[in-house]
């Protein structure tokens, strides 16, 4: 677990049942080995970051994959804390939303979002994206080594 | 005496006559609003229905490419037939909303390059362009006072169907630009493609219209009518000239769309 070839986590904030199911089955479909946490509202997602019950043995994600409107907290305020906090901001997070409102693109880039996408409506180009995502973000960019995981 | 009671008649003439105004001006009020109620209503609903559907589109093209074949044959065609009218619903949706947003999503009329604008446009169609091998021709054309995202979607929209209507050969799409009166410009947007019968030159505008059969051309019958409220938009008219196996000379005319 400590070498190169640790699969990669990756923590994925969506409310729709039916959105977090097509996720999986788009990194499945795309051949991608990763493991995908999945926190079903801001508040969780949040939990999960900072090891709170219920997540204390939670791992630190390696990427986030951040929808903007949730229940409870919602995807902006969530990166806000992201990026507010000065272990967590590190970790690269990506807007996945279905939401093309310029408002909510320039207020994610304002927000540090690291990139900002669109969930495509064809299932092919999803995994498209999936794949797109994997090729750059979890092959050819230098993440930051996450540290201890304690 | 005679001239007291016509005086009164007069006054009663007149006032019925005002009554009657704001009587017409309060259902012209009514109507506008209620016509601005419909374009936002229109606007909600394609844009929540949506995501619905990407569920049940993305759904069934993953069952579709898991497990085809892998039931029986019945099952293939009755997802296929799901698939296939999931795409389709997706397209009508979003050509909705497009026409939609027409009403709702306007900016001022601004001073713009209709060049640049149609440059846009053929950057948009590119793999359209690519695919089809066309080529698509245009004079130099003028600085108009306009909102730049319409433009450049009624160019894409003619351009588009320009190309899409074909018969075999290479498709031809040229576009041109007159002066129309004494600010005013009239753009043509000419094909070689497959032409409209006369018969049909009015109905083609309309919401939902489609001259051909779906296997022959893909479509929701919206593309046209986007152009037409565009146009009007504008404060200008579009009008269409074909001959059948000769190609189609779509018109617009812009009364607002002045130079300088």
């Amino acid at each position: 677990m400590n070498g190169g070839l640790r699969s990669l986590q990756v923590l994925l904030v969506e409310d729709s049942p039916g959105d977090v199911r097509l996720t999986q089955e788009a990194f499945r479909e795309a051949n991608v080995g990763i493991h995908l946490h999945v926190a079903v509202d801001g508040v969780e997602a949040m939990a999960f970051l900072r090891r709170e019950a219920p997540h204390d043995s939670a791992p630190r994600p390696d990427f986030i994959l951040l929808d903007l409107n949730l229940p409870r907290m919602d995807g902006r305020e969530v990166l806000a804390s992201i990026k507010a906090d000065p272990e967590l901001r590190r970790i690269p997070t990506v807007i996945l939303t279905t939401s093309e409102d310029e408002a909510d693109i320039v207020k994610s880039y304002q927000l540090q979002a690291n990139c900002y996408l669109t969930k495509p409506v064809e299932f092919d180009a999803f995994e498209g994206l999936v794949r797109s995502i994997n090729d750059f973000w979890l092959t050819r960019v230098k993440l930051p080594r996450q540290g201890d995981r304690r | 005496m005679t001239a007291a009671i016509r005086d009164i008649t007069t006054r009663k003439k007149v006032e019925a006559h005002l009554l009657a105004e704001a009587a017409l001006q309060q259902k012209i009020e009514e109507l506008n609003r209620s016509n601005e109620e419909l374009g936002h209503f229109a606007y909600i609903a394609s844009h929540d229905l949506q995501e619905p559907l990407r569920m049940v589109a993305s759904y069934t093209q993953l069952l579709s490419r898991r497990y085809k074949g892998r039931l029986d044959a019945d099952a293939d065609e009755f997802i296929a037939f799901a698939v296939d009218g999931a795409t389709r619903m997706q397209r009508l949706i979003q050509d909705l909303l497009a026409y939609s947003r027409v009403g709702t999503k306007r900016e001022a009329l601004e001073r713009i390059s209709s060049e640049e604008a149609l440059v846009q446009a053929l950057l948009n169609l590119g793999a359209t362009i690519a695919d089809s091998g066309a080529v698509v021709t245009h004079d130099p054309l003028p600085v108009v006072l306009a909102d730049e995202t319409q433009l450049i979607q009624l160019f894409q929209n003619l351009i588009g169907n320009g190309i899409k209507y074909q018969g075999p050969g290479v498709p031809r799409v040229h576009i041109a630009a007159v002066p129309d009166g004494d600010t005013g410009w009239a753009f043509t947007v000419r094909d070689n493609g497959l032409g409209i019968d006369a018969q049909y030159f009015e109905r083609i505008f309309g919401m939902f219209q489609r001259l051909h059969k779906r296997e022959e051309f893909a479509g929701t019958g919206i593309g046209l009518a986007i152009c037409k409220k565009i146009v009007e938009r504008h404060g200008g008219n579009i009008s269409v000239e074909s001959t059948l196996g000769l190609g189609s000379t779509f018109r617009f005319a812009m009364a607002g769309m002045a130079t300088s």
